[in-house]
This record gives C-alpha cells, structure tokens and sequence, in this order.
C-alpha cells in the first residue's frame, strides 16, 4: 500500500522567528502520494512552516523526519524540490534559455563539477515534455508568460525526479487559465508519478477541487483529508476566524477544471 | 589618415607581431581578457561589479607594499586582495555591513594603505603608476609565468563549475537544498575575482580592471543568447578589445588601458544599438 508510507511526519513542532513563536505544537503527518493544500491567512505560519521543513530555520521544539529519518540527520535532499515565493521573478534580461534552467536542476551532490550524462540530458527533456513546454524550450526565460514561468520552474525541479515537492505561492499574477493548466499538471505528477506535493496556496476552490489533503495553519495547524463529509467551512472558519465564510460545493469543480473529479 | 599613413600603419602593426614584448602583451593580454570575460559576467549577473571595483583599489595597497618590500608587487597584491575579499564577505555573511558598504570600507582601507606606504617610501615614482595604469607593453616573461598560471586557473574552475555557479546566481537557496557546496564554491568565486584582478593589473591597471570586468558581460548580455553563447560572446568581446587596443596603442603609442576601455565602450555602444534595431 504505497498510499501509506509517511513521507513527512511531524511532531510536537514548535517554530519561532526573531523570538515569536510562529508555529505552535503542529502535529501531522504526510503520506506518499498525497497532494496538500497549505492555507491560511497571511501571516499565519504557512512559509514559516514550509522554511522549517527544509531546514532553513531551527527548531524551537519538538520534531520533524523526512522519509523516516530525523530532519538533523536527513541527507538525502535530492528526493526534494521547493520552489519559492519569489522564484519567477528574475530579471528579464537573464541570459537563460528553459532549457539551460531545466538543466540546472539535474544537478546534485553527486554530480557537481562533473559533465551531466546522456540520462540527465534525457530528464532534461522529459521534464520539458511533461510540463508541455516544448515550444519554448530554446527561448530566454524571460520571454514567458507568467504561466510557462511557473511550469518552468516545476519542470526545473522535476528533472531531479523528486519524490516530494513543495511550493510556496507560485500563483501570484497569473489568470485563470494559466492556474487551471498549472494545477492540473501538478495533479498529473501526482497521480502519474506518485510525487507527494505540498502546494501553499491562496486559491481554495483549487484545494477543494483537485487535492487530496488540507493543511490550515494560523500558529496551530490542522490536516484534513478532502472528502465528500468534510465540512470545509467549519475547518476553514478556525483557521481563517469565525467571520470567514467560504461557500463550497463539489459539483464546481467540473466546468471549471474539467471532468476529471 | 591618409592612404600612405594607412599603409605605413598596416606595415607598423604587422612589424609588430615581430617583436617578443609584443607578443607577451598579446598573450598577456588575452589571458587576462579570457579571466575578466568569464569571471565578470557571473560578477555582473550577481549584481555584485563593484567588488571588482573595490578589490582592484584595496590591490593597490598591496602594490606600494610590494615595492616598499622589494618583492614581486602582484604577489602582495593578490595577498592583500584575497585578505580583502574575506573581509568583505565576512562583514556580509555577519551582517556587520551591506556589499556596497562592505566594499566602499575596503577600498578605502586599501587605497590609504598604499598612500602611507608610497609616503613612507618616499614615492616610487613612474613605477607605481606601471600599476595603477598597466603597462602591458612591458610585461616580462616572469610576471607573463604568473599571469598564465592565474589565468588557467580561473578558466579551469569556471569551465569545471559553471552550471554550478550559474545556479547559485539564480537562486542559492535552492541551489543548497540541490546539493550543491554554495558556501565553498562561493568562497573559491571570490578568491578568483581577487586572481583576476591581479592577474590584469599588468594589462590595465588596478584603476581601470573593473571596465575589463564589466563591459564584455554587458555588452553579451545584450545579445539575448542562451547562458553558453552569452558567455562564449563575453569572453569574445573581451579578447577581441583588449587586442584591438594593445595593437592601437603600441601603433599610436598611445597609453593601452584608456584605448582597451575605449574600445569596449564602443562595443557597448554598437551592442545596445543592435538591442535597440532588432
């Protein structure tokens, strides 16, 4: 039963930042496979929360393991791949083509200073291939669209075939149908790949819609898996306030996203 | 010019090559050139040109040191600038101060250094300004040694780590989740640009490097390439003026620095009118 190997799990957590406590005795575990929606107002913990699980930030109390093994001790980073709030804004003169990007990705402890072999060039154009971005594979990276951007960095990220990924709001200025193509390939990873994903998002429909898990935090934080009884109002009431009101219903998700739910 | 004036020119440049203090400024000049193109571009994309700027004036200190001591004045240099390029990135990493103040107190330090020391000497007369100007045309086999073992050192490890370097550019936070040794390879970066600086102080002096740093790198990054072809044109534009002005200059015995800064300016030019065209 792969669905149930935990790839993360989390105990007990607390996490400060310039002495706040910003995250406050977080339980939850996540398996192989799951696909999350991170929530939650702004300012609530959600990157905060995200930095501790890379390990950019310490511990105040309690702990974290990644497949298994104690985040102190874990070594084996190449099975994950972020990409950051601020990871599609570069300057457009950056003299970088997408596919030199994708390329960078495949580098790894292993393999730094060394020439890329045949297999890494092929999960160059694998990863291209995935995120359909073909056409542009030769153009600066600054000619995308803010959708390809996007799609870019997870094809970045995707050549090291990771096997969790986590993203911090990379939807910020892109329209509708750039978000609806972005999410649907994250879920093609995810049910084609396996890939557990860790998305921190604003848009809630797309949570409800297409992910298997739900992760609300506002100093505590509360997991829930998305079934058809959950109430989601309630749970995102005490995450976002009691004034917070968010009409849901499931028969939306076809027409915006398509048939596949 | 006339046509005779242009024909004795054409005759003078090819009597040139001729000569060997020619031809070591012309290997001189093009390792140098090879170093600044690879080494500023990365320089530039990091937004950090100025450290160029910087070390080659804290460079400066370490010349008059040199000559106070009666050694080779590259070597102090290079010693005084690798001291200066860890303070600089010392003060960043602790964040005692920003890049550009970290550098501006440098600079400065450096700079003074080499006025007390040239008081102290009593002034060094036309040599010190062989350093702060280049003197290309004079550089002997000795110091030519040293320029080539710098300058393959800089070219191995670019060629060696550049996918490496140009993550870290990129994005380094990402770039040490993937693996790669960001604060080593960061620290051997900017040990290079202090071997580069050094290693072109004889081609254009420490006054004018930061232009050889710059000016290759942003005129290629005009050209819209990819990351190989822009450093490839980086590295094209830079051998191709500081030639170009070590030739102008030994035929119109003009000072080389003011003609190869001349040159890449003019390159800039041309290249921010293609930008404009196409």
């Amino acid at each position: 039963m792969p669905q149930t190997i935990p790839v993360l799990e989390v105990q007990n957590l607390y996490v400060s930042r310039s002495g706040e406590p910003v995250i406050e005795n977080a339980n939850f575990s996540v398996n192989q496979s799951d696909y999350v929606g991170i929530v939650g107002p702004n300012g609530g913990g959600k990157t905060t929360l995200l930095c501790a699980l890379l390990n950019f930030l310490p511990l105040t109390k309690g702990t974290i393991r990644l497949f298994g093994e104690d985040i102190s001790k874990f070594t084996s980073w190449e099975k994950i791949a972020y990409i950051s709030q601020s990871a599609t804004s570069f300057e457009t003169e950056f003299p970088l083509t997408v596919k030199e990007l994708v390329s960078l990705g495949c580098i790894h402890k292993g393999n730094v200073g060394r020439r890329f072999r045949h297999e890494d060039w092929a999960a160059v154009d694998e990863s291209i291939d995935f995120m359909g971005l073909r056409d542009v594979a030769d153009k600066r990276i600054g000619q995308l669209s803010g959708g390809q951007k996007q799609r870019v960095f997870v094809a970045k990220a995707l050549a090291r075939k990771p096997e969790l990924i986590f993203l911090d709001e990379p939807i910020v200025g892109v329209d509708s149908t750039a978000q609806e193509r972005f999410y649907k390939k994250l879920s093609d990873l995810n049910t084609k790949r396996q890939t557990t994903i860790l998305i921190v998002t604003h848009d809630l429909a797309s949570v409800f819609c297409r992910m298997s898990k739900v992760m609300c935090v506002n100093k505590k934080v509360e997991v829930a898996q998305i079934t058809s009884e959950l109430d989601a109002n309630l749970l995102l009431k005490r995450a976002y306030g009691e004034h917070f009101h968010f009409v849901f219903h499931r028969h939306e998700c076809t027409g915006v996203f398509g048939n596949e739910h | 010019m006339n046509a005779r004036g242009f024909l004795e020119t054409s005759t003078n440049l090819l009597d040139l090559f001729g000569y060997q203090f020619f031809q070591h400024a012309l290997i001189g000049g093009i390792i140098a050139a090879v170093a600044c193109g690879l080494v500023g571009l990365f320089l530039i994309l990091k937004k950090e040109a100025m450290v160029g700027d910087g070390l080659s004036h804290t460079a400066f200190g370490g010349i008059a040191l040199g000559l106070l001591l009666g050694v080779n004045p590259l070597l102090t240099a290079f010693g005084v600038s690798v001291l200066a390029v860890f303070a600089i990135s010392y003060m960043r990493q602790k964040k005692i101060a920003t890049s550009d103040s970290a550098i501006a107190v440098m600079l400065a330090l450096g700079f003074s250094a080499g006025l007390i020391v040239i008081s102290i000497a009593g002034g060094f007369n036309v040599e010190i300004f062989s350093y702060l100007f280049g003197s290309i045309l004079t550089i002997d086999l000795m110091d030519l040694t040293l320029v080539s073992l710098l300058g393959l050192s800089v070219l191995l490890f670019i060629g060696f780590f550049r996918r490496e370097l140009l993550s870290m550019v990129f994005d380094e936070e990402d770039s040490r989740i993937m693996g790669i040794p960001t604060r080593r390879l960061s620290m051997v970066f900017d040990l290079l640009v202090a071997v580069t600086i050094v290693l072109s102080i004889k081609v254009i002096g420490t006054i004018l490097v930061v232009a050889l740093l710059v000016l290759p790198g942003l005129c290629a990054l005009k050209l819209n390439f990819s990351f190989r072809k822009t450093l490839l044109a980086a590295v094209g534009f830079s051998i191709l003026g500081t030639t170009i002005g070590i030739m102008l200059s030994a035929v119109f015995n003009v000072v080389t620095a003011g003609v190869i800064v001349f040159v890449l300016v003019l390159f800039f030019l041309l290249t921010l009118l293609y930008k404009k065209l196409s």
